[in-house]
């Protein structure tokens, strides 16, 4: 079996690294050639290998395979750990990865960077692999750093565009908050078990009870620092400013990684990690509440886009924040469910936003669409699939996933449940009414299409409707056919820990649970579903019906649209925190310089106060020796007195 | 009998104005060699104060060598100067601050 | 002090590259007097075989059972002979990539090397050094031959202030320094490490014994701070860095930063490592000082230079914290880290060096604008040191804040390595700069590299191993911890 995973992970490694170095020589059709083979041999692979875990129950794969590095006991290895979970997960990303590798074809044809492309996607694919089969944190760290790395390499692949570039730069700094959270909760794991394997820390677990680190539980502490660096990745508020900017990349890139498995990888991790979670309900609530916050307000967010492509995004963001949520109730498995559908489904969603896109000409605003329904009939059937999968419309696959999510939190006794159920309630409504209102004003009404483009508008080409046609039928469908293996019959119990008597949402699920058509009957009594059919009502009102409303409702409550349209000041406030306030903190200090980057991103106007507090602090580099000199001695007679006064040594005692 | 910490006291007095001396000048820099040499008689003071209370000759070997570096030390000084007065037409403190920030 | 002198010549054996080294700077000074202007080339090969061989010769030793000479006052011990190696190894590429920028601005002269060659003499014996008087005087060597190399370039004022800013406050710092030693000589009788580690660590010291210490303490922890241009002692780096010649300011911002965490070692810790809980406080609140404003000070300049510069004071603030916490291991991530910064810093520099041209320094962050078009190849080499320099793994620079954080956290110190944590994120914007300007941005002004063969090849090399390493840090990091 070793050698299977190994083939898993490096041949698309082995794709990116002929397509990087001799993409040019070989030209385009050898180079997707050779990447999608590389991928379509992972994902077979992939299969056999869930297969082989999951279906056959096979025995756990936990090895390393080459020591990196020995540092005392302190061993840091490359390894597998091969469990239903990651079997799971190796068939999503192979998946969703080939499907975005053909697509690609179609997608970037008119590209110049055709095969560097393909290079990326491919060591994308190698590097989430890589992620999600590592047995440490080590690795686990690298996959995590490395995938964000592509990523960003992504965002900016259109870098002769300005917001592209901005964007990137918007990504990787806030990353890096993330990551170096992440990077702390490693060290403190590090520090309490002495080791990096997951196998190995789970088992000293016990050495955390009872030990305190800034006044709160050492093991919340841990579990809040890890679950920083799952924000950044999974873009949670308040760092998921960067998440609606990288859809300055090509469509491909955010259907793979910016909706289906790169943002995934908080989610992921939290699940691999139960163990610790679980020993804290302080840090599960706190997943839990950011969760729903992330859920109910980014929604809010996607009714005021215009951008196609931002409303898939900021769905993305509330979804993931539904995920979120479910890891806070313990309920992992249902947000490694919920991770897998909403993968296909809004795969399919960007794929489909794609298509319209290239027949549209580069056109993303969804005010100039409308009718594209007769005139792209497949991207129209496979849409309305992925949209009734996201809402989460009875029988399709986003509605066993959400609508467990609900009755996990509805369950949960976590303080602040109750409101997180609301919240998680309220965003089935507005789900339905941001995706139907995108839906129909794209592929509905009249037609707003400028007559230049209206006459080339035809259906995409094979290379891209195939795709489509092979994401819309898993996000009918996966959902009745695994909800019950995957959530009450143990497709995950070798990779999760709950503890059932302090969480009792999985337990209370199975009492209800009667089998997935059983739930489509029962949908119709319920709340969520309510919810969902007048969101889609409004939107049609809104967007079909009667255009002028909206209009009237966006001046009445102009205020509340400002405050959505500018993002509830997020992007401002992370500007201020954390750029302005670095630049602040060095304006204190240094002149104002008119220069590059951060200062274009950061806020101006702190003139005033920076002339102030510089004319007090600005002599400490005049150039002048006298200066410097001085500086050196007030130092040294301050650190004098600090030291021979602080403790218990009166100078004035000394006798010689 | 003059005590050991007379010799200290005075060779911390002598530290103190070669210190103060180094950042009040603001117009000569041969003033800022004058004043290192300050510091460092003051640490000789020190050494050869300690030396003789304490019976062991070692702190006056060092300040044989520091005799000798602070020879050489002033040589590269006075270099140092001469290039800036070359450079600058002054030897005044105040020419030197085209670098900060 | 009543040792009897002992001269044996197999003892010499032990200083035989400190000997070999003090007899090529004369034979080099004595043929560079007698070469005429066009063979001027050989002082520079010259200079290149006599630090391989000194180099050779301190490999020999490494594994040389610990031995004292001199009447105590010289120490060869493995961390002597690896840190010699590294010494030797970094000048020698320094040295490579010194030629080129030698003359393009018509510098190339024999003193110049020489000078190297002396002060590495210098830092030589400041690692060896196993008394207060061999330490101070190799210091002086050291600071002595610097001040004259930035003020080689005797036509540029700027060169001229740097030189004058650094002798005198390095002059008021050995000032400091030997005020310090001449406390503990007095109280502890003795210039030697292992007699005032004996008197440090005698358990029946008076209170008067110990606040003289910490008295004397003070003034040498401040010594040492300068040398490692750690805040509030750094006010002389930036200004320094920037006017210096820029393969001086290359030289001084890597091999000393060995020299003088050798001489932390050996005075710090071999002699007064009883009073850790004493320094280590002070230690803490200097390193964190050099964190935070070398972070945010970096990013307000844009000259690269200088920038640089401010990078420095934050990595020797995170080379302060590996001594903080007080075990072995913590030692091992300091060395490691300096050893790290040396090879990365020469690669930065060299990159900087690669671009001048006669009549124009590249030292502005806008003169790296459109690189990746010009010279695709350096570019990414330039991308790979800056991403080491901001921690991003795999590459090496990523290994050696990941080891300090550890050995900050395992020893207990959650806070001080979540401070650093955060100032290392915000250093990621300005190295940030360097990379957009590198590849997002272009500019009008065709850039040329002009340099020879050699430089490149070892450029690369520098750049290639950064990452290499980075993938297989385990030696590495087994040497360094291997040193205590």
């Amino acid at each position: 079996m070793e050698n299977i995973y190994l083939t898993i992970a490096l041949a698309p490694l082995l794709g990116a690294i002929i397509a990087g170095f001799f993409g040019g020589m070989l030209g385009r059709k050898a180079t997707h050639t050779i990447t999608i083979l590389g991928v379509l041999v992972s994902t077979v692979l992939a299969l056999y290998v869930f297969n082989h875990h999951v279906l056959e129950k096979g025995e756990i794969f936990n090895q390393n395979l080459y020591t990196w590095m020995q540092i005392g006991s302190l061993n840091i290895s490359v390894g597998f750990l091969i469990d239903n979970l990651t079997s799971v997960m190796l068939v999503v990303v192979s998946f969703v990865s080939l499907m975005v590798h053909i697509y690609t074809i179609g997608y970037m044809d008119d590209d110049d960077g055709y095969t560097k492309f393909f290079s990326y996607i491919s060591l994308f694919t190698f590097s989430m692999f890589m992620l999600v089969m590592s047995n440490n944190f080590m690795q686990l760290f690298f996959g995590w750093e490395a995938v964000g790395l592509v990523s960003y390499l992504l965002i900016g692949f259109w870098h002769h565009k300005e917001s592209a570039v901005e964007a990137n730069l918007k990504a990787f700094l806030v990353n890096r908050v993330g990551d170096f959270g992440f990077l702390l909760g490693i060290g403190l794991v590090l520090a309490f078990s002495g080791s990096l394997d997951y196998a190995e820390v789970f088992s000293s677990l016990d050495n955390t009870t009872n030990q305190q680190l800034w006044g709160l539980d050492l093991i919340t502490v841990i579990c809040l620092l890890l679950f920083v660096g799952a924000m950044g990745k999974s873009a949670q508020v308040p760092l998921h400013v960067w998440l609606p900017g990288s859809m300055e990349g090509p469509t491909p890139i955010s259907a793979l990684i910016h909706a289906a498995t790169m943002v995934t990888a908080g989610i992921f991790m939290v699940s691999r990690m139960s163990p610790m979670f679980e020993l804290s309900d302080v840090a599960l609530t706190v997943v839990m509440v950011i969760g729903a916050i992330t859920a109910l307000f980014m929604g809010l967010l996607g009714i005021v886009q215009n951008d196609i492509k931002k409303v898939v995004a900021y769905s993305t963001l509330s979804q993931l924040g539904y995920m979120t949520v479910a890891l806070g109730v313990s309920a992992y498995s249902v947000a490694i469910f919920h991770l897998m559908t909403h993968a296909f489904f809004k795969a399919l969603l960007f794929l489909g936003a794609g298509s319209v896109i290239v027949a549209m000409h580069h056109e993303q605003d969804i005010r100039k669409m409308g009718g594209l329904r007769k005139k792209m009939p497949i991207t129209y059937w496979t849409a309305l699939v992925g949209t009734l999968a996201l809402i989460g419309f009875p029988g399709f696959a986003g509605f066993y996933s959400k609508d467990m999510i609900i009755e996990a939190v509805h369950f949960s006794s976590l303080p602040y449940a109750e409101w997180v159920y609301y919240a998680v309630v309220a965003g089935v409504f507005i789900t339905a009414f941001y995706s139907f209102r995108m839906f129909f004003l794209v592929f509905h009404g009249k037609s707003r299409v400028d007559h230049h483009t209206e006459e080339h508008l035809h259906e995409s080409a094979p290379s891209i409707t195939f795709p489509l046609i092979a994401l819309a039928i898993p996000s009918a469908v996966i959902g009745y056919f695994t909800i019950d293996p995957m959530l009450f019959n143990g497709w995950l119990d070798n990779a999760i820990t709950i503890d059932a008597e302090k969480h009792v949402s999985m337990t209370e699920l199975s009492n209800i649970f009667h089998g997935a058509a059983a739930m489509i009957p029962h949908a119709v009594q319920t709340l969520p579903f309510w919810m969902m059919v007048g969101g889609i009502a409004t939107a049609w009102v809104f967007s079909l019906y009667r255009t002028q409303w909206a209009d009237w409702v966006q001046n009445k409550f102009h205020r509340t649209n400002y405050a959505l349209e500018s993002l509830y000041g997020f992007d401002r406030f992370n500007e201020i925190v954390f750029v302005g306030g670095i630049k602040k903190l060095g304006n204190l200090l240094w002149k104002v310089s008119d220069m590059g980057i951060i200062d274009k991103i950061a806020v101006n106007g702190s003139a005033r106060l920076v002339g102030f507090i510089g004319s007090v602090v600005r002599p400490i580099q005049t150039g002048y020796v006298y200066h410097y000199a001085f500086f050196m001695i007030f130092s040294l007679l301050i650190i004098l007195t600090w030291v021979l006064f602080a403790g218990d040594n009166p100078l004035l005692q000394i006798e010689f | 009998m003059v005590s050991l910490s007379d010799y200290l006291i005075l060779s911390a007095v002598i530290f103190c104005i070669g210190l103060v001396g180094i950042f009040i000048n603001r117009t000569n820099i041969i003033t800022l060699l004058m004043c290192v040499e300050l510091i460092l008689v003051a640490v000789n003071t020190n050494f050869i104060a300690f030396s003789h209370f304490l019976g062991n000759e070692a702190g006056q070997i060092f300040v044989f060598f520091i005799l000798t570096v602070a020879a050489a030390e002033v040589a590269i000084g006075l270099a140092i100067l001469t290039l800036l007065f070359r450079n600058k037409g002054s030897i005044n403190v105040d020419v030197t601050n085209s670098l900060k920030g | 002090m009543m040792n009897t002198f002992q001269f044996d010549t197999a003892l010499l054996l032990v200083a035989l590259p400190e000997i070999f080294l003090l007899s090529s700077i004369v034979v080099i000074l004595l043929v560079d007097l007698f070469l005429t202007k066009g063979f001027k080339q050989v002082t520079y090969y010259l200079t290149q075989f006599s630090l391989f061989i000194t180099g050779l010769l301190a490999f020999n030793l490494i594994g040389h059972p610990e031995t004292v000479i001199f009447s105590n006052s010289f120490v060869l011990d493995n961390m002597a002979s690896v840190f010699k190696v590294f010494m030797m190894g970094a000048t020698m590429v320094a040295m490579v990539y010194s030629r080129h920028y030698l003359t393009q601005h018509s510098l190339f002269r024999g003193e110049y090397f020489v000078l190297v060659l002396l002060s590495v003499l210098g830092m030589m014996v400041m690692v060896s050094g196993y008394s207060l008087l061999t330490l101070y005087l190799g210091l002086e060597i050291l600071s002595l031959s610097l001040y004259t190399l930035i003020a080689i370039a005797r036509e540029r004022s700027g060169a001229i202030e740097a030189a004058l800013k650094y002798f005198v406050l390095g002059a008021i710092a050995s000032g400091l320094l030997l005020y310090g030693m001449s406390m503990i000589y007095g109280i502890s009788g003795s210039l030697n490490i292992s007699e005032i580690s004996a008197f440090a660590s005698d358990a029946n010291l008076g209170s008067r014994e110990t606040l003289i210490i910490n008295f004397g303490l003070v003034f040498l922890v401040i010594g040492i701070a300068f040398k490692l241009g750690a805040v509030p002692f750094h006010m002389w780096v930036p200004d320094v860095y920037q006017g210096s010649p820029t393969s001086v300011t290359m030289f001084l911002s890597t091999v000393p930063k060995i020299a003088a965490v050798a001489m932390l070692v050996r005075i710090l810790i071999d002699g007064l490592g009883a009073m850790h809980p004493y320094w280590s406080d002070l230690f803490m609140v200097l390193a964190l000082l050099s964190i935070a404003l070398g972070s945010v000070v970096a990013l307000m300049q844009t000259n690269i230079k200088r920038m640089l510069a401010y990078s420095t004071i934050s990595h020797v603030g995170f080379i302060m914290l590996g001594f903080v916490t007080g075990v072995v291991t913590g030692y091992g991530a300091a060395t490691f880290y300096v050893l790290v910064y040396v090879f990365m810093s020469l690669a930065a520099f060299g990159i900087i060096i690669l671009l001048n041209k006669k009549g124009f320094e590249a030292d502005q962050i806008s003169d790296y604008k459109g690189l990746s078009k010009h010279s695709p190849w350096f570019a990414l080499m330039m991308l790979i040191v800056i991403l080491s320099m901001a921690g991003v793994p795999p590459m090496l620079g990523f290994y050696s804040k990941f080891f300090i954080l550890q050995q900050l956290v395992s020893a207990g110190f959650v806070t001080i390595a979540i401070i650093a944590v955060v100032f290392a994120v915000i250093s990621a914007y300005y190295y940030l700069q360097i990379i957009k300007s590198m590849y997002f941005e272009d500019s009008e002004k065709e850039i040329v590299v002009s340099a020879p063969m050699d430089m490149k090849l070892i450029l690369s090399i520098n750049a290639i191993l950064i990452l290499v390493i980075g993938l297989f840090p385990d030696f590495w990091m087994k040497l360094a911890l291997s040193l205590f």
